[in-house]
């Protein structure tokens, strides 16, 4: 089979001097006031990497209170009131102010501009304001969990959440309302940032795969967002005034409500995801030194999940007393939404092969990003099949589906993310043992909490329970050990991380010998990131010629590390002509 | 253009190259913003449509008590100002600062015209308890009761708050006698769904419309203040491109919510 | 049976035509979806062994893809999806659609307990939490009584919030919903006793709104719906005592039109005499002043001749021409009957969870909806 070579650019000129200059954007200026009134977008994107790994702090603290509970089989240290407080401070804590704006406003903020060689995002003052609506919208959820907690579930049904719940649930829900608009904001900027600030020569062809993955992220952001907005300004209503839409009492329709839910937050689950698988494609790329194994199907796929995405929300409510028709028609689009995923998971797969692969610690997330994505995806056809979903609805077959997609892929890309950027974004590097323990550890971790799981949703163990019957009790237990595993597992790189800051040994440009224009500024970047005008010569991805988006020559690739030290008397570039041959596969 | 506009006008801002850029990115901006604007009241269209297919009666019913009349000026007073601030534009394409800020005073005024109709089309409905929730269901519950010793044979004798026809009455008088569920009841639960749908419509409405006239009132501040040039006009264009929406969305509203019940003749307005 | 609290068994407990319709396709989207994973475990495996770097090497192929591998891998697992949609549409409209002569059961969830009633009228709380239900309710705690290898329509509705029942045993779900019918149907296959939970959040004890459904032989079923048998849950005597057919003499000769359950309390309706649960050994109190102890003789004569004693504080209304309309052994069941009613059990008329239009509903109230001969 032949393959398609694209145009190859000129010749390699010699890597840049690594320069590390004294001024950049961390010690430019300084002072509290310095970052609280930031407009850079690399600042604005530390000051979400900080809010939102505190929330992730409070999400896991929830997490283990659930996952304690639930070690006997009629609560171990909760009241009932107090598990479904607690598991619905974990899911919106971990949704709405962790994991959506994980990629996308860390990295989305640092790397976009950067990455398409811009100065900075189209609208620094909307993004910055993007920072205070997200923590204003927080400071009202904190208040709905201080103040009594909130206790519907991440979903909010009605008439449950307005006219029955005793809880706090009026400035819980505000605050994802208004934590929306943050989300909205980001993708507005990203994508007009990605229309409209790009550098000389950085086609759409030749966007990394990441730049591809935020755009149909933020595209998901823009036309969701909103319709949850209103839905939930609708079910405040009805809580507040006592009258509403959604209330059957008075002939409203609680399912309207799951429909209009549903068609944010299924894209939103999408949010959740290909940023992730962004951030796969710039790593996979540059620890095998291989071009994407088809760009095209891998950026487009990105663009295809996002719009199909909309159209297959009803699959949630399958049981819910949707009509038999439609339930059809949703069924067989999500079967369609799965194939894009399928064709990246491939993609990928392929690019590995006859790469020169190394395992450093972007890397093992990234592969254990793949085998537990693949493992969550594949769980998720079975509740797309409508005649298994009736059983494993609202089961912990559920819960484990999404849990493998969002933790075992989202959480996984994310802290793949943070190892890739973080010697760009700090200067520093971690600790190389260290660093590849803690992967390890949270995907042993990881299999031990959430494979019972599905042993025991098959087995009909409905969620949200904080009793059950005995039987269901050994794999429980399995599932809370594995959870202090994974625990452990995220603590690590907390630690490290943090040590790295003070005693990390200082980074390269590109102490990864990647291609992406964030590769070619200086480690941490200046404030205006380019001390030029980047030209842009040829895709993202040259590792195979050795050069970056610029043309220049690579430096030399770290080598496999500990256990092959060998590695590192490689030659540093691959000057001369370049490979005109077309290669072949298979 | 680029090059020669980039020294000596503070309107470029650092991270952009030329004008062109930042004028082509904040009009893209807004594009974006006005399709999240138009999902985000897609919401609500959604639903009252699902809502009025179900209710017919009763949305017709509840239709027929808003006041067609407010609706109709302000109507008028939004498309007007559409025009008015279509030629804030072109005066600040050609640098006429005067017009600038006269047409977009013009623009402000008939918002806040609207805004004032609005007010008190609000303030009557209030009034009249045309408000669901506790309001109405006590308005209704004392229209009953003050009915009910009347003889259906008689009805047409019954005399009317003020010899208008009150809509608690109407109701009252609709559902004398006829039991829940059957033929040409109008139920005043799905009233009250209506009137959610008027209140959280309208009234998210109105807020998009606060923010247009402050957006306005700001750029007669920059206008003011010379930091409008002629280059730089894009800034009105933007506003405007927000100010057209708000128009766009309430010439979807005005039928929806005051015209569903134009073929039902009761309203005493 | 997992009341046994043995080990979970590799395949989940079945125990009904949809547990069996939902296993095969169950295990054959398992099998692709495995086959899948392992395969992509076995090819990243495979790279990251051969292909990890070696001593000195970097240069890699430019490799910048194939349209045909590609495309293979974008069609086949859409076949295989395909396939799972197929089967899954197969298997959901079985379950969506019951059988038309199904007989029909109507349940309704409320926080926190379900209740069912049966074609009959017999009514029973399958579950929920006792804490928060009314005396009566605990008494009536039992089980949805299903028949083996008969199909059986519920209908379901709820009276607050969504609530969903399922049955892990027959692999069925259905969201209740308050204003609205759903309907789902189970045909077990099984004797025994099985789960059903509350898998729709509902509140503070959604997860103790659990309960039980019994299957039983068809048989003992149709017997109860006649109204012959008495079912575990349910307050009725039991199948073939003297009482028993008392109770249906009662219900023949409409004495419950006038003696409800304990006089009427809470209930919109007044009753026109004196409760009859509880009444024997009871001292009563006469008209004119007197009290007699309420013996087999006493309710005999109160049948047969109701004017020999008047109970204090009711008019003697009750009819005198019982004694003609019975025999002597009949009368001697339906004393029997009400030596055995006691507080509680006898059921009441229909006026606290009246089931909407629409409902199954055998006998409309009053007279009081247990069934037996018309
Ligand atoms: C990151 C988030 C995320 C992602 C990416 C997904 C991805 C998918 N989800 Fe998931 N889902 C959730 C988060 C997510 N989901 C959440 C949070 C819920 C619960 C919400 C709640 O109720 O609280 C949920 C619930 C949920 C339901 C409703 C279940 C129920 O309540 O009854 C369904 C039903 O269709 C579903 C389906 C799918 C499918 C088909 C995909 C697909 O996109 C997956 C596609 C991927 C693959 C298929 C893997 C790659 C494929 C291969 C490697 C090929 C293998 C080859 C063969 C099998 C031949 N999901
Ligand atoms: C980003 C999303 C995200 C993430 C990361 C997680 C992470 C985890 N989740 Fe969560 N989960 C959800 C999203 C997420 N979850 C959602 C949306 C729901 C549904 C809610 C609903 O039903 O409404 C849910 C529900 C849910 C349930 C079901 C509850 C129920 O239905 O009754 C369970 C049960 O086991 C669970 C467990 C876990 C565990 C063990 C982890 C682990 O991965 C977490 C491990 C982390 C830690 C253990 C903490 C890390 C430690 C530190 C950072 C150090 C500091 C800590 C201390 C000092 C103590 N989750
Ligand atoms: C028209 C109404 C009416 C009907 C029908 C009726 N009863 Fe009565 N019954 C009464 C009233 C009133 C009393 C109390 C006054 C009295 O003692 O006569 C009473 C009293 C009794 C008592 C004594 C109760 C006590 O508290 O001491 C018994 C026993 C009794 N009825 C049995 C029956 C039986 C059995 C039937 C049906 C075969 C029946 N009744 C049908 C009205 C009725
Ligand atoms: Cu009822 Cu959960
Ligand atoms: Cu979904």
């Amino acid at each position: 089979m032949s393959i398609v070579v694209a145009d190859t650019p000129r010749t390699a000129p010699p890597p840049p001097e690594p320069v590390a200059p004294a001024r950049n954007y961390l010690n430019e200026t300084s002072g509290f006031w310095s970052w609280l009134l930031t407009v850079d977008h690399k600042r604005i994107g530390i000051l979400y990497l900080v809010s939102i790994t505190l929330f992730f702090v409070v999400g896991g603290i929830a997490a283990g209170l659930v996952r304690t509970n639930l070690l006997t089989p009629n609560g171990a240290i909760l009241t009932e009131d107090q598990y479904n407080k607690a598991f619905t401070a974990h899911g919106v804590v971990m949704l709405f102010l962790f994991l959506i704006p994980s990629i996308p406003a860390v990295f989305g903020n640092f790397l976009v501009p950067i990455m398409i060689g811009a100065k900075d995002l189209a609208f620094p003052k909307l993004n910055l304001a993007s920072w205070y609506v997200f923590m204003i919208g927080a400071a009202f959820m904190v208040w709905g969990l201080l103040s009594g907690g909130i206790d519907t579930g991440w979903t909010l049904y009605p008439p449950y959440s307005s006219r029955y719940s005793h809880a706090s649930v009026t400035p819980g829900v505000f605050g994802v309302f208004i934590t929306g608009f943050s989300s909205i904001m980001t993708g507005l900027n990203i994508m007009v940032t990605v229309h409209k600030m790009r550098a000389p020569g950085m086609t759409w062809g030749r966007l990394p795969l990441f730049i591809w993955a935020m755009y149909a992220t933020s595209f998901i952001q823009l036309l969701g967002t909103p319709v949850v907005a209103i839905t939930l300004v609708l079910l405040m209503v009805e809580r507040v005034a006592g009258v509403g839409i959604f209330d059957p009492a008075i002939g409203g329709d609680p399912v309207l409500y799951q429909h209009l839910f549903w068609f944010y937050s299924h894209p939103a689950v999408y949010i959740m995801i290909v940023p992730g698988m962004g951030v796969v494609s710039e790593v996979l790329t540059c620890f095998s030194r291989k071009n994407i194994f088809g760009y095209k199907a891998v950026a487009w796929s990105s663009v295809g999940i996002a719009v199909v995405g909309f159209l297959v929300w009803a699959h949630h409510m399958f049981v819910a007393g949707i009509s038999y028709y439609s339930a059809l028609l949703f069924s067989f689009l999500t079967m369609l939404v799965a194939v894009p995923s399928a064709i990246k998971v491939f993609n990928w797969v392929a690019t590995l092969y006859r790469g020169s692969i190394t395992f450093q610690a972007p890397m093992m997330y990234t592969l254990a990003f793949l085998v537990l994505f693949t493992v969550g995806g594949v769980t998720g056809l079975f509740l797309a099949t409508m005649g298994t979903d009736i059983h494993l609805h609202d089961t912990y077959f559920v819960v484990a589906h999404f849990h493998f997609v969002m933790v075992g892929g989202m959480v996984l890309a994310y802290l793949a993310g943070i190892h890739f950027w973080w010697p760009k974004m700090t200067g520093r590097m971690y600790s190389d043992f260290w660093s590849r323990t803690s992967a390890t550890v949270i995907f042993v971790g990881f299999f031990l909490t959430f494979v019972p799981q599905f042993i025991l949703g098959y087995h009909g163990m409905p969620r949200r329970y904080p009793n059950y019957p005995e039987e269901f009790q050994v794999y429980n237990v399995l599932s809370t050990a594995g959870a202090s595993i994974l625990g452990v597992g995220y603590l690590m790189p907390a630690v490290y991380l943090t040590l790295s800051l003070f005693f990390g040994p200082k980074a390269q440009a590109n102490p990864w010998s990647a291609t992406g224009l964030e590769w070619q500024v200086p480690s941490p970047p200046t404030v205006f990131n380019f001390e030029y005008l980047p030209v842009t010569v040829c895709g993202p991805y040259e590792y195979a010629i050795g050069v970056d988006q610029l043309g220049r020559g690579l430096p030399e690739p770290p080598g496999s590390g500990d256990d092959n030290p060998a590695a590192k008397v490689g030659p540093t570039l691959l000057p001369g002509p370049l490979p005109k041959e077309t290669e072949v596969v298979g | 253009m680029s090059a020669s506009t980039h020294g000596h006008h503070a309107v470029l801002k650092h991270h952009f190259d030329n004008l062109e850029q930042q004028h082509s990115a904040e009009r893209l901006g807004m594009w974006f913003f006005l399709v999240t604007e138009v999902l985000f009241f897609s919401g609500m269209f959604v639903a009252y449509t699902v809502y009025r297919h179900w209710f017919p009666a009763e949305f017709q019913f509840a239709s027929s008590h808003l006041i067609l009349w407010i609706a109709g000026v302000n109507t008028a007073l939004l498309i007007t100002s559409s025009l008015t601030i279509t030629l804030a534009i072109r005066s600040a394409q050609l640098g006429q600062r005067a017009a600038l800020i006269r047409w977009l005073l013009l623009t402000f005024a008939l918002g806040a015209g609207f805004m004032g109709f609005k007010a008190l089309e609000y303030a009557t409905d209030v009034h009249e308890k045309l408000v669901p929730g506790r309001m109405f269901q006590e308005e209704y519950a004392s229209a009953v009761a003050e009915l009910a010793p009347v003889d259906p044979a008689a009805a047409g004798t019954f005399q009317f708050k003020g010899g208008q026809q009150h809509w608690a009455q109407d109701l009252a008088r609709r559902n004398n006698h006829l039991v829940p569920g059957s033929d040409g009841y109008v139920s005043p639960e799905r009233v009250q769904i209506f009137l959610c749908f008027y209140w959280i419509m309208t009234g998210i409405h109105g807020i998009h419309i606060i923010a247009g006239l402050g957006c306005i009132l700001w750029l007669v501040q920059q206008a003011y203040a010379g930091k409008i040039p002629k280059e730089n006009y894009s800034t009105v264009e933007v506003v405007s491109l927000y100010w057209h929406l708000v128009d766009m969305i309430w010439l979807f509203l005005m039928p929806l919510l005051y015209l569903a019940g134009a073929g039902l003749h009761a309203s005493g307005h | 049976m997992n009341g046994d609290r043995g080990p979970l068994p590799a395949i989940a407990e079945r125990a009904s035509v949809m547990a069996d319709a939902f296993e095969p396709l169950f295990w054959y989207i398992t099998f692709w979806t495995a086959a899948g994973f392992l395969l992509v475990c076995a090819l990243l495996a495979w790279c990251c062994v051969a292909y990890r770097r070696k001593p000195g090497q970097i240069s890699t192929p430019r490799i910048l893809g194939s349209h045909r591998l590609e495309l293979f891998w974008t069609v086949t697992p859409l076949l295989i999806f395909l396939t799972f949609y197929v089967w899954g549409v197969y298997v959901y409209d079985k379950a969506v659609h019951p059988p038309a002569d199904a007989p029909e059961v109507f349940v309704i969830g409320k926080q926190w307990m379900w209740k069912a009633q049966y074609p009959n009228g017999q009514r029973v709380i399958i579950g929920g939490n006792p804490k928060n239900m009314t005396e009566e309710d605990r008494q009536n705690i039992g089980a949805l009584v299903l028949p083996l290898n008969r199909p059986v329509k519920v209908t379901f509705i709820s009276e607050d919030v969504i609530h969903d029942f399922g049955v892990p045993a027959f692999r069925q779900k259905i969201d209740v919903i308050p204003g609205r019918y759903v309907s789902t149907w189970y045909q077990p296959t099984k004797l025994g006793e099985f789960h059903v939970f509350c898998d729709q959040y509902c509140g503070a004890w959604h997860s103790l709104m659990v309960g039980k459904i019994t299957v039983v032989p068809a048989d003992e079923f149709d017997k109860f719906l006649e109204g012959k048998g008495g079912l575990q849950g349910s307050p009725n005597p039991v199948d073939g005592s003297l009482a028993h057919r008392g109770w249906q003499h009662f219900q023949r000769l409409q004495c419950q039109s006038c003696h409800m359950p304990n006089a009427g309390a809470g209930t919109k309706v007044h009753p026109r005499a004196p409760s009859l649960e509880g009444v024997f050994g009871r001292q009563v109190p006469l008209r004119g002043g007197g009290t007699v102890t309420a013996d087999e003789q006493y309710i005999r004569d109160s049948i047969v001749n109701p004017r020999k004693h008047v109970v204090e504080g009711w008019e003697p209304i009750m009819p005198g021409n019982y004694g003609s309309q019975v025999t002597e052994d009949e009368l001697a069941e339906v004393v029997a009957y009400i030596k055995w009613l006691r507080p509680g059990t006898q059921l009441a008329p229909n006026d606290r969870a009246v089931p909407p239009d629409g409902a199954p509903r055998v006998t409309p109230p009053p007279p009081v909806s247990t069934g037996g001969k018309q």
